[in-house]
């Protein structure tokens, strides 16, 4: 028992430091700035690395406890097996809801040293020390919540000699993205405190110029791809295992994720018209704003159980201290941008609609309407239940319905955007600039109907795809050309190479929900059938049992050259049947093989019934979130020329810049 | 040899004149029309029944629609919505009411569009008619703002008008990549640029 009683000590201990260290940095800090105490302003990184040894202590004796199953811990019999291979018991930390927030606090202490460090020079300006009491206070937030209501480290009852947990949850021990997925994602949604703090300090310090913004640029990028890569492999986890062919199911969780993306991505957008005109101040104040929020409501609308999911990890004790975290940042967050309104008023003005920030505005209307839509539809279950005491579901068709026109609007913002100047656009020039562009719409309209495609709605995803992709390569070819490599590189650049792979994702998605098509096929030993242009013959039903599983599989060759199995696994200790399909994949479209179903077949049977899709381009989905990851790395890269010293970003521009229209 | 030069740069600038432009329209109304209008074959009964299950949630799971769920009573509405598309006699709005009949109307996973349930509908057009109307706004406002420079009187405004006209007319069709470039002449806006306004706003 001594092995139990060090890893809970330790953990515990190691959540108690960081939270000592958050709670002692943020007032510390905070008093210092206050008096003007250069000194102890000094130690503020400290606390910061201490934070973060805290956290990495609690993370390794909680993976200590799984690795040695060490069922003292309540969190171990839930989510310990001694049956899970390592890589899963590794993964299990952030199978259910404590170990998930106790990796979401090694996350927070892992940015907090990490803008320690990169400010470790700069602690008197208090811009950063702000920065660094927010972070400090938010992360003391998450560990008290860690060490206290959600505590990984809580003893379990006491369990007889020879006890054996359940494991996790079989989904989560049967594909290798539950490594990948969950980290990636929590980089992402806590990768937004950065910019948030930095705004917050600005707000406090009154510097609400371009400063922060700048500070922060790359830290927001940085999320939003971490947020994007995390939401598109969790798309691709559904797709391989869960096993109806689907990437995405508008689920709460899902949603969840999808709201602050929205809004990073119109935040990420509208700051540009900040850098360079100075405007927009409250706007992107706001986004940030919401961006952070709608994290936090997000996990505490999935983590509470008000809204139930396939997600959810079963409601704990932790969502009064969500959403109360949620209304001090909402509330706090609107009062400081109320009380430095005066300073937020910006001295610009836009000239025209039809211009780069019109573009910008345009797109942060829609996105801003897109996240508002998905939180409503997230939530109205509940107004229906509160008003009227009754379950309504508002699923995947709804939320289809509306985001594909916006889907479509937002297709062709991205065609004509890039070819827009700053400041004024004139018909001449939009007319010469979206002339091969256009025609590249029409050729991927002429390619669709070619290739079969029929229908208004899918026609016009592929020809605003095709127009978009023109203005997007039109800058790439414009830049490269006058600056070799370099126009690959900086943001402008690197973010058409996103644009790019954004196209690829709406036009998987455009051919993938339009002409996937779906049939139960039974077969028998010997006997081969062909459907939608492909064969499929059974050879056997065999059976694979190890420790924690045994799978009936189906041995199907397809086409008469390859073999795929799909199958159908009981966990043992679990006792559920998990269908789990086989995929070929290809560029143009993907064989989806599952076993047709709820009941298992008994091996060394000669028939089964295989349900098998035919998706087209779901390959262009990874393709495309490949692209986006690249282009984000490519625009985070430092271009080529810097703003001139003199130049300030906040001062009016000046008509005779160079920039606008003059230069055409 | 400058005639050779430019003797493509002229066909490509006397192509993006309005006529193509023009061309371009009838040929993209003329494929949509052919497209949209082109009939896809019959539905086949398994695509029929994946996309009226899709519309229908899972009884016992938590807003899961029955396409996607794998349990038994998911199941057993898949197998009547199979019942019913091989017996042909209903169409898929029937269909689903007939379903929503037997089962509840819980497993309905659209929304209705009256009682309460219009809201859902109902806000996000709202939201959108509010959106645009605040955009519109802000822009009189801004347009408003910058003519009320005293100094810059509607001549002023012809003026600028004149030159920016002007300044196409000189090199319109230009691809030059240096002034094709769509991108600002500043294409990155460095970390150096802020301190100066920050002093000045301390």
């Amino acid at each position: 028992m001594l092995a139990a009683s060090l890893n809970t000590a330790l953990g515990n201990a190691g959540l108690m430091i960081m939270l000592a260290a958050c709670t002692f940095g943020a007032l510390a800090t905070a008093f210092s700035i206050r008096t003007g105490n250069l000194a102890t302003l000094k130690q503020a990184p400290r606390y910061a690395w201490l934070a973060l040894g805290g956290s990495v202590l609690a993370v390794v004796m909680m993976q200590r406890a799984l690795i040695t199953r060490d069922y003292s811990i309540g969190y171990v019999q839930q989510v310990g097996s001694s049956t899970t291979p390592p890589l899963y018991n590794f993964a299990a930390m952030w199978s259910a809801l404590e170990g998930s927030i106790l990796l979401w606090v090694l996350v927070l202490g892992i940015f907090t040293a990490a803008v320690a460090w990169q400010f470790r020079a700069r602690t008197s300006d208090p811009l950063v020390g702000w920065a660094l009491v927010v972070m400090f206070a938010i992360t003391a937030f998450f560990a008290f919540i860690s060490f206290g209501p959600a505590s990984p480290f809580a003893g379990g009852p006491p369990v007889p000699i020879g006890f054996d947990g359940p494991g996790p949850n079989p989904l989560l021990q049967n594909h290798i993205l539950v490594l990948f997925h969950p980290p990636i994602l929590y980089l992402g949604y806590v990768g937004f405190t950065v910019p948030f703090a930095f705004a917050i300090a600005a707000l406090i310090t009154g510097r609400v110029g371009e400063g922060w913004l700048m500070e922060t640029r790359r830290w927001a990028l940085i999320s939003w791809a971490m947020l994007t890569i995390g939401i598109i492999l969790g798309g691709w986890w559904s797709y391989e295992v869960l096993g109806w062919s689907g990437v995405w199911a508008w689920d709460p969780v899902e949603n969840a994720s999808l709201m602050p993306w929205l809004t990073g991505t119109a935040y990420i957008h509208s700051v540009l018209v900040q850098e360079r005109r100075g405007m927009l101040r409250v706007w992107n104040l706001s986004l940030l704003v919401a961006t952070f929020a709608l994290t936090i409501l997000g996990t505490f609308i999935t983590r509470s159980g008000i809204i139930n999911s396939v997600h959810a990890f079963g409601a704990g004790d932790v969502e009064g201290y969500l959403l109360a975290l949620f209304g001090i940042v909402v509330v706090v967050s609107l009062a400081l941008i109320a009380w430095r309104g005066d300073r937020l008023r910006s001295p610009g003005a836009i000239d025209s609609p039809v211009s780069r920030e019109g573009a910008f505005l345009a797109n942060n209307v829609l996105f801003t309407l897109f996240a508002f839509i998905v939180l409503l539809g997230t939530v109205f279950p509940l107004f229906i239940e509160v008003l009227q005491n009754r379950r309504t579901v508002v699923g995947a068709p709804y939320f289809d319905r509306l985001s594909a026109p916006l889907g479509l609007m937002l297709l062709f913002l991205m065609g004509i955007a890039p070819a827009l100047p700053w400041r004024k656009a004139s018909g001449t020039l939009l007319r010469e600039r979206l002339f091969w562009p256009a025609w590249s719409g029409v050729a991927a309209v002429a390619v669709s109907l070619a290739v079969g495609v029929f229908g208004l709605m899918p026609l016009l995803a592929f020809g605003l795809a095709g127009f978009a992709a023109g203005a997007a390569l039109r800058q790439l070819v414009l830049a490269t050309r006058r600056q070799g490599w370099r126009g690959l590189v900086g943001r402008v650049n690197g973010g058409m190479v996103v644009h790019l792979g954004v196209i690829a994702i709406a036009v998987g998605l455009a051919a993938s929900n339009s002409f996937t098509h779906s049939a139960a096929i039974p077969l028998e030993v010997g006997t081969e059938q062909a459907w939608g242009g492909h064969t499929f013959e059974l050879i056997a039903i065999t059976e694979t049992v190890d420790a924690r599983s045994s799978a009936v599989v189906a041995e199907v060759l397809l086409d008469r050259r390859q073999v795929y199995e799909p199958a159908i696994t009981k966990y043992l200790r679990m006792g559920m049947d998990i269908g789990t399909p086989s995929v070929r994949t290809g560029f143009t479209k993907d064989v989806y093989l599952t076993i047709d179903g709820t009941i298992r077949p008994t091996p060394g049977d000669t028939r089964v019934t295989l349900r098998v899709f035919i998706k087209p381009m779901i390959m262009w989905l990874w393709i495309g979130a490949g692209m986006m990851a690249v282009g984000t790395l490519l625009a985070a890269f430092p271009g080529q020329r810097r703003r001139l010293a003199t130049d300030t970003a906040s001062a009016p521009v000046p008509v005779e810049t160079g920039t606008g229209s003059r230069d055409d | 040899m400058t005639s050779l030069m430019a003797a493509p740069k002229r066909w490509n600038r006397a192509l993006k004149k309005w006529p193509s432009w023009v061309v371009m329209v009838f040929v993209v109304v003329a494929l949509v029309a052919v497209g949209a209008t082109r009939d896809g074959g019959p539905q086949s009964a398994g695509d029929r029944v994946d996309s009226i299950s899709r519309r229908l949630a899972c009884p016992v799971c938590d807003g899961e629609s029955v396409f996607e769920s794998r349990n038994n009573a998911s199941d057993s509405i898949r197998s009547e919505i199979t019942a019913q598309v091989s017996e042909g006699r209903l169409g898929d709005d029937a269909i689903i009411e007939f379903i929503a009949g037997r089962f509840g109307a819980q497993v309905l996973l659209v929304p209705r569009s009256s009682g309460v349930e219009a809201l859902v509908w109902a806000i996000p057009a709202a939201a959108l008619v509010v959106a645009v109307a605040g955009l519109a706004m802000a822009f009189r406002r801004w347009r408003d703002e910058a003519r009320a420079y005293p100094d810059a009187t509607a001549a002023d405004f012809d003026l600028v008008a004149t030159a920016l006209a002007e300044s196409h007319s000189e090199q319109p069709g230009s691809d030059q990549p240096e002034s094709d470039q769509p991108v600002p002449i500043q294409p990155e806006s460095g970390n150096d640029g802020y301190r100066s306004d920050e002093a000045g706003q301390e």
